[in-house]
């Protein structure tokens, strides 16, 4: 493996919204600097997990050198940072973009600008990146470069003659935008024989080598034999190989100012080389780690139960190996009335929430409850006691001792056709948010910011928005801090028990409406069970809502089923399997769906 | 816990799997039309196929138990021709099978043999000429009295003929007769259930099975495949079913129940299992078999046999199941295909309380302190599903009798 002058570097990430041809794209340049094995590609070489493939994003930031010939002549190192797509992740995207000089920004011929597209145009005009436009998908029938040249020129201030007509999918456009990326996109600066800064901006766990980190060299050089300082952590450790990606793991002895690569740090655990953090050398180490460093911050809090309580120490031992490898969740022990033992964990966003539980259960095979999510909450206790952080609702203080209760708000930008301004207002007008303007990108097209709580959006915000807008709109959202807020603790009774996992904080003005759409939603998720089961939803002790789960009638085998003993066995032993699959509260058989009831409820 | 223990058949089962047309809520093993009667018919290859199967698995039992009719090898009390419908078989057949059965297992003095029946004038056979071939018992698919029902569920007979059939058994001397009715049929009400039981007794049989119409999905359970003891579901019957299951209504199902044992119980029916109701002395001894888990023999394609400790099936495919036994080469013929399953000990005691609560005779007060009923007695009585009898047995309650699979699956 070469390593290339300073000056013969490039470090680009591709930025773009969901589904508008990021993955496809680095595809083809994987193929174009024979970086791949045409035999051995495969779609989204990038996305290795196979949620990724299967849900058509990326998740995990990844890098990828490649070698290219320019039409100058001379041998050019190519850096691709791929960046995960999902607002979820906008901390590890900015991250990613500091590893750059440039972005190629992608944006799809037929569907133009998106929330995303302009979240991630910001993010990388405020890293100083160059941005080498390209509109990708021409080859659609219903591409429209010139308006969307026009929606570039007049949103982002993107000239026209700037922009690359490309289509990933047949390959159209691949030499200019490589070309470009030689031409437009400035070398690597940062003096090698500096104190040694490199910037982590992504991080995994590998069972031989220990944790793996993706690196971007700020300045200094880093050799093979060097003992390395993670600064934010102070983790040292001796490090076991360096190299760089073609995708796989390829080891060189130094790596040099301006070069993006991995580190093997033998270290055990990604909480100690978390992304953003920096590396330097414990011989000649820097004064100042790079700037702008902070610990992934989470949003959505849920509890993550195991369905079979003797599966606990299963689900430690998963959440204990999965945290190795994405230190950007939280948990701690938390114990429920209802659901027994498990972790309370902290997401990113409820993408991220998703994502986690679905890995807990495909790869160390368990079956799992996660709890409603909730935000977290700032709970002014009276007499001056203080602030307490609240994100759980079960253990919200006894309203005689709250002061006021404060919850997280966010902004939110939505792109959508202008048509649906009137549904978009109403929508976040019911979510109690308000409006903060508004701004044509084209003539039909409009940008519109509204500011509202996240706990309104982390319910279905996102679902309805695309419901409301027969799925044109796109969001994109950022935290913009805490306000105050007339909120109450709803809880849920069923069987004349509370279900602790079951209660939420809610708008007082709301709690009612709530409530019975709660004690509804569960009345249709809770099986007949053999004595009628009453299910109540009160703020404190005042009944908002009351259902009844009619009394069962009939389970019964009453069928001929002559000498065939094995199938009446089969047939029991399949009720059996799913009475465990539910959890017993008290009396009452409640199933895994009903703790997620308010997740999934439609618009009063 | 005991081990189970093995023993000799004490009935045997004989499944005749053919029937005029295919009914869409029925899971047996059955084929139809074409193959079922005319040229193309597949009766006769099936009648050798299963005399041989007869003969082979007599081989087996005579070296395993000895010879019959000695002390080792009862007789047989029970034979039992299901299906399918049996009486589609030519008489001389279904006498020749019967002989067989004779001659190699042997049937005990006053045996129950007994057939299944459509009512149809052609398929319902020659009650006078099953009586001379030996039958005893003969059990009738009437499923409902009233046309508008019979339509629904896909029955080619008529309400008339159910009173026509039964009153030629009657003539030709059958000792004991039953009528199979089904409740929680859609478009059914509780009130013409109530008329129609009332009708079933009119026609005064002697023992009545009750089922709930029950629209299973045996693909889905697994039960299909090539060595599996069922058939694939049909499209049509799987349209029909996925229909039908929205017209089924538990509350009603239920109240039918309570209406069937109340009813039943006034004009001298003991109700002696969940789904079966007899007059005094009239109890299928076969299904007692089953429940009291007494070791049987089975052939036929899907067929189940039990020896006490081993429960055997034969795979359901009539290919499958002719070509092993009559194969076209003229050899001699093995035993089909199938599967079975060793029952532990934890398995053998669940089922034994299982079958057991289902029938009227209930378990003995020690089943309370033994596994698997012991961890789950002082809920199931709370709960009023099961009863300590005067006489000491523990029972169903008829609330129990319609929850008992919430009991049941706590066992399994």
């Amino acid at each position: 493996m070469v390593t290339n002058p300073q000056d013969r570097l490039r470090n680009f990430s591709i930025i773009a919204h969901i589904d508008h041809g990021k993955s496809t794209l680095a595809d083809r340049l994987l193929e174009a600097t024979h970086a791949i094995d045409p035999r051995q590609m495969t779609s989204q070489v990038l996305d290795s997990m196979d949620l990724e493939r299967e849900k058509g994003i990326t998740i995990k930031a990844r890098a990828v050198r490649l070698e290219y010939t320019a039409d100058d002549g001379l041998l050019y190192g190519l850096n691709l940072i791929d960046t995960p797509g999902h607002v979820d992740f906008s901390y590890e995207v900015s991250r990613s973009l500091q590893a750059c000089e440039g972005a190629i920004l992608v944006v799809d011929a037929a569907q133009g600008i998106e929330a995303q597209t302009l979240a991630n145009v910001h993010l990388a005009l405020r890293e100083g990146l160059t941005i080498i436009p390209v509109l990708n998908k021409i080859d659609l029938p219903s591409a429209q470069p010139e308006v969307v040249m026009e929606e570039l020129e007049s949103v982002l201030a993107i000239p026209r003659e700037e922009v690359i007509l490309a289509s990933a999918k047949e390959g159209t456009g691949i030499a200019e935008i490589l070309e470009a990326i030689v031409s437009r996109i400035p070398p690597p600066k940062g003096d090698p024989a500096a104190p040694l800064k490199a910037l982590v901006f992504d991080s995994h766990y590998d069972p031989y080598k220990g944790v793996i980190v993706h690196v971007r060299l700020a300045q200094g050089t880093l050799h093979a034999h060097d003992r390395i300082r993670v600064m934010a952590s102070g983790a040292e450790a001796e490090l076991l190989e360096l190299g760089f990606f073609r995708p796989q793991l390829v080891p060189v002895k130094a790596m040099r100012a301006g070069e993006v690569g991995y580190v093997a740090t033998g270290l055990k655990n990604v909480r100690e080389a978390q992304v953003g953090d920096t590396i330097t050398t414990v011989a000649a180490p820097a004064a100042e780690p790079v700037p702008g460093y902070q610990e992934a911050k989470s949003l959505v809090f849920a509890g993550i139960y195991p369905v079979s309580g003797e599966d606990y120490p299963l689900l430690r031992d998963a959440i204990e190996k999965l945290h190795l490898n994405d230190a950007s969740f939280t948990y701690e022990p938390e114990s429920s009335v209802a659901l027994g033992f498990g972790f309370r964990c902290g997401f990113l966003g409820l993408l991220h929430m998703e994502i986690v539980q679905e890995r807990l259960e495909r790869e160390f095979d368990l079956d799992l409850i996660a709890s409603a999510p909730s935000v977290e909450y700032q709970v002014v206790l009276t007499n001056g006691r203080g602030i307490v952080e609240v994100d759980n609702p079960a253990h919200l203080p006894a309203i005689i001792d709250i002061e006021e209760i404060r919850e997280p708000w966010v902004r939110l930008s939505v792109v959508t056709p202008s048509t649906y301004i009137g549904p978009l207002m109403e929508l976040s007008t019911n979510r109690r948010g308000s409006f903060v303007d508004l701004e044509y990108i084209d003539p039909v097209r409009v940008l519109m910011r509204f500011e509202l709580p996240l706990a309104e959006l982390i319910v279905d915000y996102y679902d309805q928005l695309k419901t409301r807008t027969a799925g044109y709109a796109s969001m994109d959202y950022e935290e913009i801090g805490y306000r105050a807020a007339n909120l109450v603790k709803l809880d849920v009774l069923v069987a004349g028990e509370p279900v602790d996992s079951l209660s939420m904080i809610v708008h007082r003005e709301k709690s009612v409406s709530i409530g019975r759409t709660l004690a509804e939603r569960l009345k249709q998720l809770i099986p007949r069970q053999m004595f009628e089961v009453p299910i109540q939803a009160s703020i404190g002790s005042n009944v908002v809502a009351r259902e009844t789960v009619r009394a069962l009638r009939k389970n019964v085998l009453a069928k001929c089923y002559g000498g065939d003993i094995t199938r009446k066995r089969k047939l029991l032993e399949k009720q059996k399997e799913g009475k465990r699959r539910m959890k017993r509260v008290g009396s009452v058989e409640i199933p895994q769906e009903a703790f997620l009831a308010m997740l999934r409820t439609d618009e009063a | 816990m005991p081990l189970p223990v093995p023993g000799p058949p004490e009935a045997l089962y004989i499944h005749v799997p053919f029937c005029i047309s295919l009914c869409p809520y029925c899971d047996f093993v059955v084929v139809a039309g074409a193959e079922a009667r005319g040229p193309a018919s597949r009766i006769p290859g099936y009648v050798a196929a299963v005399r041989r199967e007869l003969e082979l698995r007599a081989d087996t039992l005579d070296a395993r138990w000895g010879a019959v009719g000695s002390p080792t090898r009862p007789r047989l009390g029970s034979l039992y021709l299901g299906g399918g419908t049996p009486s589609i078989l030519p008489p001389d057949a279904i006498a020749g099978l019967i002989r067989l059965v004779e001659l190699r297992y042997g049937l005990a003095d006053r045996a129950e043999v007994s057939l299944e029946a459509n009512p149809g004038p052609d398929d319902r056979g020659d009650p006078a000429a099953l009586v001379a071939a030996g039958i005893t018992r003969l059990s009738y698919g009437a499923q409902a009295l009233d046309d508008a029902t019979l339509k629904s569920l896909g029955r080619r007979h008529r309400a008339a003929d159910v009173v026509e059939a039964v009153a030629e058994a009657r003539e030709a001397g059958i000792e004991s007769l039953n009528l199979d009715l089904l409740y929680d049929v859609p478009g059914t009400s509780v009130e013409g259930w109530m008329t129609t039981l009332d009708w079933a007794l009119e026609l005064e049989p002697d023992h009545l099975s009750l089922y709930a119409l029950t629209l299973d999905d045996p693909d889905a359970e697994g039960l299909t495949g090539p060595l599996g003891d069922h058939l694939p579901t049909t499209r049509g019957a799987r349209r029909w079913r996925d229909t039908a299951r929205a017209g089924q209504d538990e509350d009603r199902a239920a109240a039918m129940y309570h209406h069937a044992v109340h009813r039943l119980a006034e004009v001298g029916f003991e109700a002696y299992e969940i789904s079966n109701w007899a007059r005094p002395g009239h109890e299928s001894r076969h299904n007692l078999a089953y429940w009291e888990r007494r070791p049987y023999e089975a052939v036929g394609p899907g067929a189940h046999a039990f020896d006490g400790a081993v429960r055997r099936w034969t795979a359901a495919r009539l290919d499958t199941y002719s070509n092993a036994l009559t194969p076209a080469d003229g050899s001699p013929g093995r035993l089909p295909p199938g599967g079975e399953e060793a029952l532990d000990a934890a398995s053998a005691a669940a089922e034994r309380v299982i079958l057991g609560l289902r029938t009227s005779s209930g378990l003995p007060a020690e089943a309370m302190a033994e596994p698997p009923l012991a961890e789950h007695i002082g809920w199931a009585l709370a709960a009023e599903l099961i009863d300590v009898t005067a006489d000491d047995r523990i029972v169903l309650t008829t609330r129990g009798r319609l929850l008992s699979n919430e009991l049941f699956a706590r066992l399994v």
